[in-house]
């Protein structure tokens, strides 16, 4: 679980200060998997007793967080792509003449 | 179908279809005028004759009711001896169709009364109205082109305006659903209803030539003088209600339960069907003291009150001064509306309230007709626009009738409306006829048109001997009019016989016949015999065409027929049948304990019978050789007896100055007061008011300027002010800049925890 | 026992969840079926809109027809798919809005041209994929599937927000869109999972039930370091909704997103994935807070549910609904002030429209901070104010962001200033637009007034200082937003028109017809709200049995 908080508060710090476009994705993907290891953990039997602990959901939630993850990281790098064809830079503070 | 529904029915589709014929001339023309500017005359035209289909098929149906209600009752037929008519109530269907209104315990409904008296009426007044509208087809078709108005001057010369054709008959379709209305109520308010909206009528009509002076004056005389007798009718009205609680006459069914009306709450079959007032009319200080007579004087009160309104709408005295001024309508509107209708309302009215009105309310009826008959008469004598003298006919055989219904004569007073109707249409619409052949209507301007207008002069000779109650008294056989004046003064002599002191209720209708013979020939003489006064008009006088004719020989007809009795078709019998509840044994009067109003059928008796035969007789003889010696053999001159007595010829020449006095004692003093009230508010309330404006406009200055713009306006900017600053901040947080985005998640992530945390720590 | 569990999945799938997730079928069926056909070459002729459209429409009728709407208040609750799915009248009623939405969006995407023939089926596939995204998120029973169906109602809105290639701005707000709901995703997912672990269950009924008795008198009690945890993990979950919502301080995606992306898209975001953020706000907070709702819990070796009634708790002792309760009451406060503020420097009218949305997730979450309050069964009728306003403001939103998409088309600006005149133009237009604005405020005689109505309702019959203050706020706020949405109306019909000449309508026929049809709603259902009550009272009466 401390691994899964750390993860997550890496992925956090990440997203918020990187400049680099794939810098931010890969934030983002840190945030996930740090959640899916608080799922794993959650689900473990040794954490609490069989009745009080997540147990077999843990471990098919995460699986399908895994899925998740990877569609919106693919989906995320088209963007990526497409905003580098227009704006010809992956830097996003580029990105601000949405403003106001 | 029973007949207790296929009468109504029948008659309420009589009633309605002129309505129709109103509201479909009114909307379309006023439709086609507001596309095309005006209404083609040819729509004119057939809008005429819409109007002249609905009233023919009005009286189909109303004729095929009077054959229903006659195959389905039994009446009594003719004369018969003396004895007693049937006291109870008559056989009659009534129910209301629809509740206008309820307030508290009044309710305001529309019904229907049909009884045969509503049948005969139906049959009456829709048979003249279709002769009338027939005629009027001839009669106003110089509107059928532009018009030129000789009397009336605009800037110098004379007025040019469109024919108003398809207007004429949208009133007289609207006038005939109206008073078919006050014939078929059911109740005294939807009677009041009918009864204004013949008024306006009436005010349409007599100011058709509205741009005359004349007209548009003496349709504002016709319709104030009018309301001036509803007043006293609405008196009459609220006395009735507050002490009866309801306004119908007859009783109502109400799902299972029967509401009693008028007639069955004052006269109740336990009291014999007498005049008795109901609880209601007794007031507090009667119910302790021993009063003889409790409640009596409110019921006369209210009898007399509605009596009013007749009074105005028939043109009694003092009321009657309306009528001849309503001769400047067109002649069609004086035959339909003030000879045979609407003047004929009131006498219906009080036909219809008989059981209502006690002895002594009675009493004052036939003085009022008694009075005036013989003011009217002797108008006539000196009249000299042909209209005028038929005019004041009209008043003086309205107070035949009152007067005929005030001594007991029920029947022949409601006989005598009848025949009147049909002799006075007749004899309007042949003056029609001459004045629409000679261009004028001053009697001294005509003369020998019987040569030139043999069918107009003859049917108007037929109406002169109807109006006089010709007929041979011997045989028993006479024109219309020798039945209803010959029962008038058979009723008249039964009355003196009980009630000396009244005994100039009998002379008067005997020397009114005098002079009703005397003023109706000497018009005749001098329209039709003799050398022509103006040969100028003489020369263009023409008979009328056949659409004018053909009425005046129908309206002849009935004119002698209608007084005998064919098969079933008696109108005395049905009139009899008719007779209201408790009426037919006479009555004697309460508060005035010496009056005493014979049964009518004593009148039958056969003395009483002969006696006002040879008076009748007698009277009108001696009046058409008087008219015969002065107009007709010249052997006396006219002119010389008025130069004889000219106080007296003056005095009937200017009516009695009555028009004089209400101008004097109504009319003037109105004006001051209305002018030096109006002074009144000019200046002094108008500048009181100026005074506080002005007042209010310097306060508010101060107060504007210090207030209102400093302090609210100061507040309403600021506000604004303080939105758009903090919308000009608020902007410049959304920088555009997706790191910030994302660190916001995390700070507002932050926040809530804190805030939450610090929640939880607080409990 | 494995074959025993097969069996019992079997039954449960074919027989019972299969039956009653048909919508969701078709429009799988449809995507895929857009995408098939495209390979052959009598295929490719056929303009994809077609397709979708049968699809959608035939999803709409398989929602009204089985069970239908007339029976929503005898629907029997229904857990699909082993609890991941729950069937109930609040999910039929999300539903078919949500699929009558999709009919009608997919109708204005054709009257203005926005997906030709070769792109056709992408942006279909992606517009429906999404509608099937929120369909799920409306029925989700666990947490997994409010997970999953989120991420499958964001992820292709992502792509709709850029979908117009070669447009600098909708890239760069596809952009911001992604990451930042990729990054609240995240946080949610963290939450979720903490939720879960502590818990020790996704099963939201369950959840609902585990709350309870960790804090009622039976039961274990949950320590201080627990509680602390749950706080978060359900403060990260909000983070989740409140992104999806638009609700201050998780909104900051929204303007510029609105701005960059089509109008049309617009549309979609604003009233589609706010009506499941909805659907999905009211199921967590029905799951927290305690009422009497019987919950299903699925034994292996029945087919058949068991009724468990879970156990009531004095309400002034279960602190967290209050602390639900006032922390959604702030939000929907600061939610709605700062949309309506913000919104009026605004020059572009979809940006207004972004803030205006705002704003107004700020009035429909108000409702939910109410039932929050209340507990027990007199949740039903906040929740059912929130359904009214969200129907509602279907309509409202529709409208306003067709208006702009057709004006977009003729006049070729998105600036305010340049509506200027369009009364000479097209008036039926400005009528159309007039309706839509007046509603927005909350004027009567139009049917914002009846939304904003009964939610304000719902606030005063729970009662409360918040929650008065609470009506305080929203009515300020109602005052406030008249200037910036009649300034519109003014622009339109007051100010010159730049160009005197052009006299032409502004729209086609067709579009003006289309307008007619989604402005209507908002006079009748003003007039006539009877059945939408009756209606959203029967879909929230049934998650409380």
């Amino acid at each position: 679980m401390v691994v899964g908080a750390l993860l997550f508060t890496c992925g956090v710090v990440c997203m918020a200060t990187k400049r680099n476009l794939l810098g931010v994705l890969m934030g983002v993907e840190l945030v996930l998997n740090g959640a899916n290891l608080n799922f794993i953990a959650l689900g473990s039997p040794y954490l609490r007793s069989v009745e009080g602990s997540l147990g077999l959901d843990g471990q098919l939630i995460a699986l399908f967080v895994i899925v998740l993850a990877a569609a919106e990281a693919a989906v995320a790098l088209a963007i990526a792509l497409n905003f580098y064809n227009n704006f010809q830079t992956i830097d996003i503070d580029h990105a601000e003449s949405l403003s106001g | 179908m029973s007949s207790a529904s296929i009468i109504p029915n029948l008659l309420t589709l009589a009633w309605l279809l002129p309505l129709v014929a109103f509201a479909v001339i009114c909307l379309g023309c006023s439709m086609v005028q507001r596309r095309q500017g005006q209404v083609p005359y040819e729509l004119q035209r057939r809008a005429g004759l819409l109007s002249v289909g609905a009233i023919g098929a009005a009286t189909l149906l109303s004729f095929i009711a009077l054959f229903v209600w006659l195959g389905t009752h039994e009446w009594t037929g003719g004369a018969h001896g003396g004895e007693l008519h049937p006291n109870g109530p008559p056989r009659y269907y009534a129910d209301d169709w629809y509740s206008l209104v309820e307030i508290g315990s009044l309710k305001l409904t529309l019904g229907y009364y049909v009884d045969a008296l509503t049948v005969l009426m139906f049959a009456m007044v829709t048979f003249i109205a279709t002769c009338v509208h027939v005629y009027a087809l001839g009669y106003m078709h110089d509107e059928l082109h532009e018009v030129t108005d000789h009397e009336v001057n605009v800037r110098g010369r004379h007025l040019h305006r469109p024919g108003r054709f398809h207007r004429f008959f949208q009133y007289l379709s609207l006038f005939s659903f109206s008073m078919l209305g006050i014939v078929i109520a059911g109740n005294l308010a939807m009677v009041f209803m009918f009864w204004e909206l013949v008024g306006i009528c009436s005010y349409f009509l007599i100011g058709f030539y509205i741009e005359r002076h004349s007209a548009s004056t003496a349709a504002n005389k016709a319709f104030i003088v009018n309301r001036v007798g509803d007043f006293g009718m609405l008196i009459g009205m609220m006395a009735l209600w507050a002490s009866v609680g309801t306004f119908s006459f007859g009783d109502i069914p109400q799902g299972d339960k029967v509401q009693p009306g008028l007639f069955s709450q004052l006269r109740n079959e336990s009291n014999d069907f007498a005049l008795v007032p109901t609880v209601g009319f007794v007031s507090p200080q009667e119910e302790s003291a021993d009063a003889k007579y409790p409640g009596y004087w409110l019921l006369t009160i209210a009898g007399i009150g509605i009596f009013c309104g007749c009074v105005g709408k028939s043109a009694q005295f003092p009321l009657h001064v309306w009528l001849p001024d309503a001769m400047e309508g067109p002649t069609p509107v004086s035959a339909l509306v003030h000879s045979a209708t609407m003047v004929a309302a009131g006498v219906y009215l009080v036909g219809r309230f008989y059981p209502v009105f006690t002895p002594e309310a009675l009493l004052v009826i036939a003085y009022t007709g008694c009075i005036t008959l013989f003011i009217a008469a002797t108008i006539a004598l000196t009249a000299t626009d042909i209209k005028r003298v038929l005019a004041y006919s009209t008043v003086s055989q309205l107070g035949y009738m009152m007067l005929a219904l005030g001594i007991g004569g029920w029947v022949a007073g409601m006989f005598h409306l009848m025949t009147h109707a049909f002799f006075k249409s007749l004899l309007f619409l042949c003056s029609g006829s001459v004045i629409h052949a000679v261009h004028t209507n001053e009697l001294p301007l005509m003369g020998g048109l019987r040569k030139k207008m043999p069918i107009t002069a003859y049917t108007m000779l037929v109406g002169c001997l109807a109006i006089i109650g010709a007929g041979l008294p011997i045989a028993g056989i006479g024109l219309s009019g020798y039945y209803s004046k010959d029962a008038i003064i058979e009723q008249a002599l039964s009355f003196a016989k009980l009630n000396g002191p009244h005994r100039v209720l009998l002379l008067a209708p005997v020397l009114g016949a005098v002079l009703t013979a005397f003023y109706m020939f000497r018009m005749w003489y001098l329209a039709f015999v003799g050398p022509p006064r103006d040969k100028h008009r003489y020369d263009h006088a023409h008979e009328s065409p056949r659409v004018m004719t053909v009425p005046l020989l129908v309206l002849a007809f009935m004119a002698i027929a209608a007084g005998w009795n064919v098969g079933p078709l008696c109108i005395t019998g049905l009139l009899e049948s008719a007779q209201p509840i408790g009426t037919a044994v006479g009555a004697k009067g309460s508060l005035a304990a010496a009056l005493t109003i014979p049964a009518e059928s004593l009148s039958h008796a056969p003395a009483i019978k002969q006696q006002a035969g040879l008076w009748a007789f007698g009277a009108a003889a001696l009046g058409v050789l008087l008219a015969t010696v002065f107009y007709c053999w010249k052997v006396m001159n006219s002119s010389e007896v008025a130069s004889t007595f000219r106080p007296i010829h003056r005095l009937l020449l200017s009516k009695w100055w009555f028009d004089e006095l209400y101008d004097w004692v109504f009319v003037k003093p109105t004006l001051a007061i209305g002018l030096g009230i109006a002074w009144v508010d000019r200046r002094m309330i108008d500048g009181l008011i100026h005074f506080l404006a002005r007042c209010a406009k310097w306060g508010a200055g101060i107060v504007g300027s210090i207030f209102d713009v400093r302090v609210i306006d100061g507040a309403v900017d600021g506000l604004a002010a303080l939105t758009w600053g903090g919308a000009g901040e608020l902007r410049k947080i959304q920088t555009g800049r997706l790191r910030q985005y994302v660190m916001f998640i995390v700070l507002g992530f932050l926040a809530l925890t804190f805030a939450a945390l610090g929640v939880a720590f607080a409990r | 026992m494995l074959t025993s569990i097969i069996d019992h999945l079997l039954a449960d799938t074919t027989r019972i969840s299969l039956p009653l997730f048909y919508p969701e079928l078709v429009l799988c069926a449809t995507i895929v079926l857009m995408l098939l056909v495209k390979i052959f070459p009598a295929g490719e002729k056929l303009h994809s809109f077609w397709l979708a459209l049968a699809g959608s429409l035939l999803a709409l009728g398989l929602c009204l027809w089985r069970p239908g709407l007339s029976q929503l208040a005898t629907l029997e609750r229904q857990e699909l798919f082993t609890g991941m799915l729950v069937f109930d009248g609040l999910g039929v009623f999300l539903r078919t809005l949500l699929l009558a939405f999709l009919v009608l969006f997919l109708v204005l995407t054709k009257l203005t041209h926005l997906a030709d023939r070769e792109d056709g089926q992408d942006f279909f596939s992606l517009v429906l994929g999404a509608t099937l995204g929120m369909c799920l998120m409306v029925s989700a029973n666990h947490l997994m599937t409010v997970f999953l169906a989120i991420e499958m109602a964001s992820v292709p809105s992502y792509v709709l927000a850029g979908l117009v290639k070669g447009r600098r701005r909708a890239s760069e707000a596809a952009l911001k869109y992604a990451v930042y709901g990729a990054g609240a995703a995240g946080v949610m997912l963290y939450g979720i999972s903490l939720l879960a672990g502590l818990l020790g269950t996704a099963h939201l009924p369950t959840i609902g039930d585990r709350l309870i008795a960790g804090q009622g008198a039976a039961g274990p009690g949950l320590d201080s370091g627990v509680l602390v945890a749950l706080a978060l993990a359900a403060i990260m979950v909000l983070v989740g909704l409140a992104f999806k919502l638009s609700a201050v301080p998780f909104h900051f995606w929204a303007p510029d997103v609105f701005e960059g992306a089509t109008a049309e898209v617009g549309a979609f975001l604003s009233v589609a994935s706010k009506a499941a953020a909805l659907g999905l706000l009211i199921r967590l907070v029905a799951a927290a807070v305690p009422n009497d709702a019987p919950t299903h819990l699925i034994a292996v070796d029945s087919v058949r549910a068991q009724l468990v009634a879970s156990s009531s708790v004095e309400l002034s002792t279960f602190a967290p609904h209050k602390f639900l309760s006032i922390a959604l009451a702030v939000i929907a406060a600061v939610t709605c002030t700062f949309g309506n503020i913000a919104a009026y420097v605004q020059t572009n009218i979809k940006r207004m429209l972004a803030y205006s949305t705002i704003a107004h997730a700020g009035y429909l979450i108000m409702p939910a901070a109410a039932a929050a309050q209340v507990g027990g069964a007199g949740m039903r009728d906040p929740f059912a104010a929130i359904l009214i306003y969200a129907a509602i403001y279907l309509f409202m939103n529709l409208t306003a962001f067709a208006i702009v998409a057709f004006l977009r088309n003729s006049l070729g600006s998105e600036e305010i200033a340049d509506y200027a005149g369009l009364w000479r133009r097209s008036p039926w237009v400005v009528v159309a637009m007039v309706v839509t604005l007046f509603s927005l405020v909350g004027i009567p005689p139009l049917a914002g007034f009846n939304a904003k109505f009964v939610a304000l309702y719902a606030l005063v019959a729970a009662g409360g200082p918040w929650m008065i203050a609470l009506v305080v706020v929203a009515c300020i706020n109602t005052v406030i937003s008249l200037v910036y949405y009649l300034r519109v109306a003014k622009v339109m019909i007051i100010d010159t028109p730049t160009d005197e000449a052009e006299t032409s309508p502004a729209v086609s026929t067709a579009a003006a017809s289309y307008l007619l049809v989604t402005t209507l709603p908002m006079i009748i259902l003003f007039l006539f709200p009877q059945r939408l009550f009756a209606l959203a009272q029967a879909a929230t009466a049934s998650l409380f049995g």
